[in-house]
């Protein structure tokens, strides 16, 4: 087990990208606080399905994009289970459409959440982790970022945001032992994508040089990497993990 | 109100939380920088465990004052501080001993002013009451 009795933080963990990292973070052995907006029942039966296959976690309710109440449940993490070893910053949200009929509830939302939170999580654990001298924050971060579509001009500049900032902070903590890295997943199969998938789903594939979507657990395996031991000399990388797609091959 | 003794061993031990040095690392000369390695994140870190071990608030930029002539030239003049900075260091930073630095007054030797010695006075002043500057 590469994270075992680990304390893990797991933003918009009950969905998607973020509950693949869970299931894999608490199957190495880590103790995992799944951060959820909305979807309680969906965090409670990950618990659930945790708890079965004989791992440690527990839903915590929390808007990311309220400091103090990041500020809160990692204080509740922590007197559960003591010092936070990880933070994975996966809590993000879409409201895609072109930018002139944008609306700026559109935009806010978007960048507090995906880039607003990552700040809020990170402000709260950073001074304890470099404190404790070691730790890891792994941000998950888009190819948008590089490679956007019509539609994201939001989406992207939070993710752009989050591969500066993730450089930036990894920067700060390096001296202290804390690694600050970030994923840009690809087209996952998720909720997320459920509809440009809809839409796009063929054409989207014949994008991808491994022709496949990826799953939740493509990102996953990737995440208990570097919040492993293993990844300790890495640090401020943006890795993307997408099948090839960034690539930008034509399919032949 | 503890002696300068015993509050210089509370700053020791603050440092040695703070720093990872040896306890026997930390004499009050010792400069945060040159002799204890303090890094920017250190210095923030020391604050707030002054405040905490001391129980006082310590405002941003008293103990450590960030870019302090902010490259005035009324203040800085060919890699060396001016009277008119001096002044102003002494006004910014009552505590610091200056009496070494005046004689050779290198803006790049202003770290080391920060010495355990200057953040035990610093705290003397503020449980004694007195303002900071």
């Amino acid at each position: 087990m590469r994270l075992k009795d680990q304390v893990a933080i797991v933003t918009g963990g009950s969905r998607g990208i973020g509950r693949g990292i869970v299931k894999a973070f608490a199957a190495e052995g880590a103790k995992v606080a799944i951060i959820y907006k909305g979807s309680q029942q969906a965090a409670e039966s990950l618990v659930g399905e945790v708890t079965q296959a004989g791992g440690i976690a527990k839903a915590h309710q929390c808007d990311v994009a309220d400091h103090d109440a990041a500020e809160k449940v990692v204080e509740a993490v922590e007197a559960d289970w003591g010092p936070i070893n990880i933070l994975v910053n996966n809590a993000g949200v879409i409201r895609d459409g072109l930018f002139v009929g944008m609306r700026p509830e559109e935009w806010n939302v978007v960048i507090q959440t995906n880039l607003g939170g990552a700040f809020n999580f990170c402000h709260a654990v950073a001074m304890k982790l470099a404190r404790q001298r070691k730790g890891r924050i792994i941000n998950i971060s888009s190819v948008a970022a590089d490679r956007t579509n019509p539609g994201q001009t939001n989406y992207s500049a939070s993710k752009g945001a989050i591969n500066s900032f993730t450089r930036a902070l990894a920067v700060e903590l390096a001296g202290r032992g804390v690694t600050v890295n970030a994923i840009a997943p690809g087209f996952i199969e998720t909720e997320m994508t459920e509809a440009v998938r809809n839409k796009a789903g063929d054409m989207i594939k014949k994008m991808i040089p491994m022709k496949r979507l990826g799953q939740a657990d493509d990102i996953a395996k990737v995440a208990v990497f570097l919040a492993s031991a293993d990844a300790g000399y890495i640090t401020g990388q943006v890795l993307t993990v997408d099948g090839g797609l960034s690539l930008g091959a034509v399919a032949m | 109100m503890p002696s300068q003794t015993e509050i210089f061993q509370k700053v020791s031990a603050t440092l040695v939380d703070a720093l990872n040095v040896e306890p026997d690392e930390i004499t009050p000369a010792s400069t945060l920088q040159g002799d204890l390695k303090a890094e920017s994140i250190d210095f923030l870190d020391i604050v707030f465990r002054l405040e905490r071990e001391f129980g006082i608030k310590i405002p941003r930029n008293e103990l450590f004052p960030e870019s302090i002539f902010q490259g005035d030239p009324e203040f800085v003049q060919n890699g060396k501080v001016t009277q008119k900075g001096l002044d102003e260091l002494r006004q910014k930073m009552p505590f610091a001993d200056l009496s070494k630095f005046e004689k050779n007054p290198e803006v790049s030797a202003i770290s080391d002013l920060f010495t355990v010695d200057m953040i035990t006075k610093y705290i003397a002043g503020k449980l004694n009451g007195a303002p900071a500057r």
